[in-house]
């Protein structure tokens, strides 16, 4: 499978397919259903310092091709994490990318800390979260919040490549992505979920408790493929892309815009194999183009009128 | 997995009952445990997008069956599956019902819940146990199946809130009468109906076991969408009602953040 295997940020990667953070629990839940070693890697539910409960029920509403969730960034806190999640998950052939996240900058760098010293792959830092008032989204809205986060996270971390995840509710990610490269990130993940909202006609109440929710799955896609594009006219790092993957032909999407590997989400739901069915879409269209390995499609998006 | 439709039979307006053959599945399902289903037209549409938790009423040699009302977008395309159509589904998830012996045992239904109680009932009376089955729904339309349990219970009490079919009443109310006899009650409806029949239970001291519905995207214990609360001990917990569940102590569940 070697026309698959990518480097992202000096990690190797049996294939560029990842499961997004949140969709896929500690990768354990989805062991029994599928040989999660056939997966370039997997990329867990966001970790904070300390355990997190989440948001009251009801949490997830579908929608027109997609749906909204407010879990509420809900996790059994980094010591746990490493403790009883990651030595089970470790005995599988797959990267390991721990998503994380704080309340505060000092949290963020808590938990960095710890991770980077963990038996772990990369970290992906989560500044979007639309889900909870603190952390998440306050730090992934201004450009010079995403600065500072960064930063201080890059001085903690020694021994791990940082990814930045960012949010797609701005108006221009542009600026975003790019305080993310000149602060010390490794490397660009993109996108989390758009911020939406659904109402049941009936009761005219919001159909989950928190009121707004995280939009995902195919109807974000063409938001999500165009943020990537933008994101990679100003960066240099490499880019995850994500967001409404649910065919192979999705992905090879993401990688003309400028992806170097990408994850799937909401997908996994859909269908646990999904992303197995993926790798071998890709790995037969890389070999159809007569590309010697995937990596050659990045940014390969022809814009010639 | 994916499975050949059998029979997808309409039993009124408001149900049909599908029988799709598996063997895989056939052989691991057990009482209690549902699956999550996807038509080949949803497949190719991608909306519906999620997959939808059945409860499996029965297996039978190489098939399984699911009785499902008709609500929204996923159960219209399960009416347009045919005969002979391919269907997708999970493996069998979650825990069952336990299965006793030699013991008086009421089910309690509330309009489809009826769809897991049929193959419990057949292990129970197979295992020596006398069964009595409360039903209760709005109208005649909401009781059905009742003819297949009738070979595997000993008594039928129907309820109806307009009195179309049975009696007139609450399924509650013929079963809170009898409720301090039985060993065990296992029950499965409407959440307000489950907190009722485990606050009876609860007062006459009988163990009682409740399948609860929580919205679901993955069925398997990763998105933590269908969050449900258990009280241990002191403390109030978080269960994954498609993991841990779908079937619950009644006596440990907090209903006040289920009944929403
Ligand atoms: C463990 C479990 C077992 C179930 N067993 C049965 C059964 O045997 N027979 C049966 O008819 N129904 C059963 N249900 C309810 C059934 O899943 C819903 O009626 C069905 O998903 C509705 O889908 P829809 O597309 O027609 O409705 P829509 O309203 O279009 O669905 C929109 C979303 O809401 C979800 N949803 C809607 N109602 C429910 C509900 N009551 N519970 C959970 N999710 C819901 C859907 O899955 C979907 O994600 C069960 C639910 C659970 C959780
Ligand atoms: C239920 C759910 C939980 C999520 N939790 C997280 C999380 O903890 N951290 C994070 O960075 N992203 C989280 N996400 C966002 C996804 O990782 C992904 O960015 C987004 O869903 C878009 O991809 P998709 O359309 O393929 O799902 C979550 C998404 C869903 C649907
Ligand atoms: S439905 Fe996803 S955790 Fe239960």
């Amino acid at each position: 499978m070697s026309v698959l295997k990518v480097n992202i940020c000096g990690v190797e990667f049996k294939n560029p397919v990842i499961t997004a953070s949140g969709t896929f629990g500690y990768g354990l839940e989805y062991a029994r259903f599928i040989d999660i070693s056939k997966l370039g890697g997997i990329s867990v539910k966001g970790i904070s310092y300390n355990e997190v409960r989440g948001n009251p029920m009801p949490r997830i509403m579908e929608t027109t091709s997609g749906m909204l969730n407010a879990i509420g960034l809900q996790n059994v806190g980094v010591h746990k994490f490493l403790k009883e999640k990651l030595p089970l998950l470790r005995k599988y052939d797959t990267r390991v990318i721990v998503n994380f996240w704080g309340k505060t900058i000092e949290e963020y760098v808590q938990v960095a800390e710890i991770l980077d010293n963990a038996d772990i792959d990369m970290l992906e830092m989560n500044i979007s979260c639309p889900n909870v008032k603190e952390g998440g989204i306050a730090f992934g809205s201004d450009p010079s919040m995403t600065a500072k986060v960064v930063s201080e996270c890059r001085k903690a971390i020694r021994n791990k490549p940082l990814l930045v995840k960012l949010s797609p509710n701005v108006t221009d990610i542009k600026p975003f992505a790019k305080a993310c490269e000149d602060s010390g990130a490794d490397g660009i993940s993109a996108i989390n979920t758009l911020l939406g909202m659904a109402v049941n006609i009936h009761t005219r109440k919001p159909y989950i408790s928190n009121v707004t929710g995280g939009l995902s799955g195919p109807a974000i896609k063409p938001v999500a493929v165009r943020m990537v594009h933008e994101v990679s006219k100003v960066v240099k790092i490499p880019i995850v892309g994500m967001g409404g993957i649910i065919r192979w032909e999705d992905a090879a999407e993401f990688f003309l815009v400028g992806a170097s590997a990408v994850q799937v989400g909401t997908a996994n739901f859909v269908d646990p194999e999904l992303t197995l069915k993926i790798v071998d879409g890709l790995e037969k269209y890389a070999k159809s183009q007569g590309l010697s390995n995937i990596s050659e499609l990045t940014g390969k998006v022809d814009l010639s009128k | 997995m994916k499975g050949i439709i059998l029979k997808n039979e309409r039993l009124n307006d408001k149900y049909r009952l599908m029988e799709i053959e598996s063997p895989e599945f056939a052989q691991t399902a057990k009482p209690g445990q549902f699956v999550m289903v996807k038509t080949g037209l949803q497949d190719y549409l991608a909306d519906p997008l999620l997959r939808r938790p059945f409860g499996v009423v029965d297996v039978r040699g190489n098939t399984f069956r699911l009785l499902y009302m008709l609500v929204g977008k996923g159960t219209r395309l399960m009416t347009e599956s045919p005969a002979g159509s391919v269907i997708e589904f999970s493996s069998s998830l979650g825990n069952g019902f336990k299965s006793v012996k030699n013991q008086n045992i009421a089910l309690a239904a509330g309009g489809v819940g009826i769809a897991p109680l049929l193959w419990i009932a057949k292990l129970l009376k197979d295992d020596g146990c006398r069964v009595t089955l409360y039903f209760g729904g709005r109208n005649q339309e909401d009781i059905i199946l009742a003819d297949e349990f009738r070979p595997h219970i000993d008594k039928l009490i129907i309820t109806t809130d307009d009195g179309s079919i049975g009696e007139k009443a609450l399924v509650t109310a013929p079963f809170e009468k009898d409720a301090a006899g039985f060993d065990r009650v296992y029950a499965c409806g409407p959440k307000r109906m489950l907190q009722a029949v485990s606050e009876i239970c609860v007062k006459g001291g009988v163990p009682v076991d409740v399948s609860l519905d929580e919205r679901m995207a993955c069925g398997m214990g990763a998105c933590l969408g269908c969050i449900i609360y258990v009280r241990e001990g002191e403390e109030t917990v978080q269960k994954r009602c498609c993991v841990e569940g779908p079937v619950f102590d009644g006596s440990k569940v907090v209903w006040e953040s289920v009944c929403r």
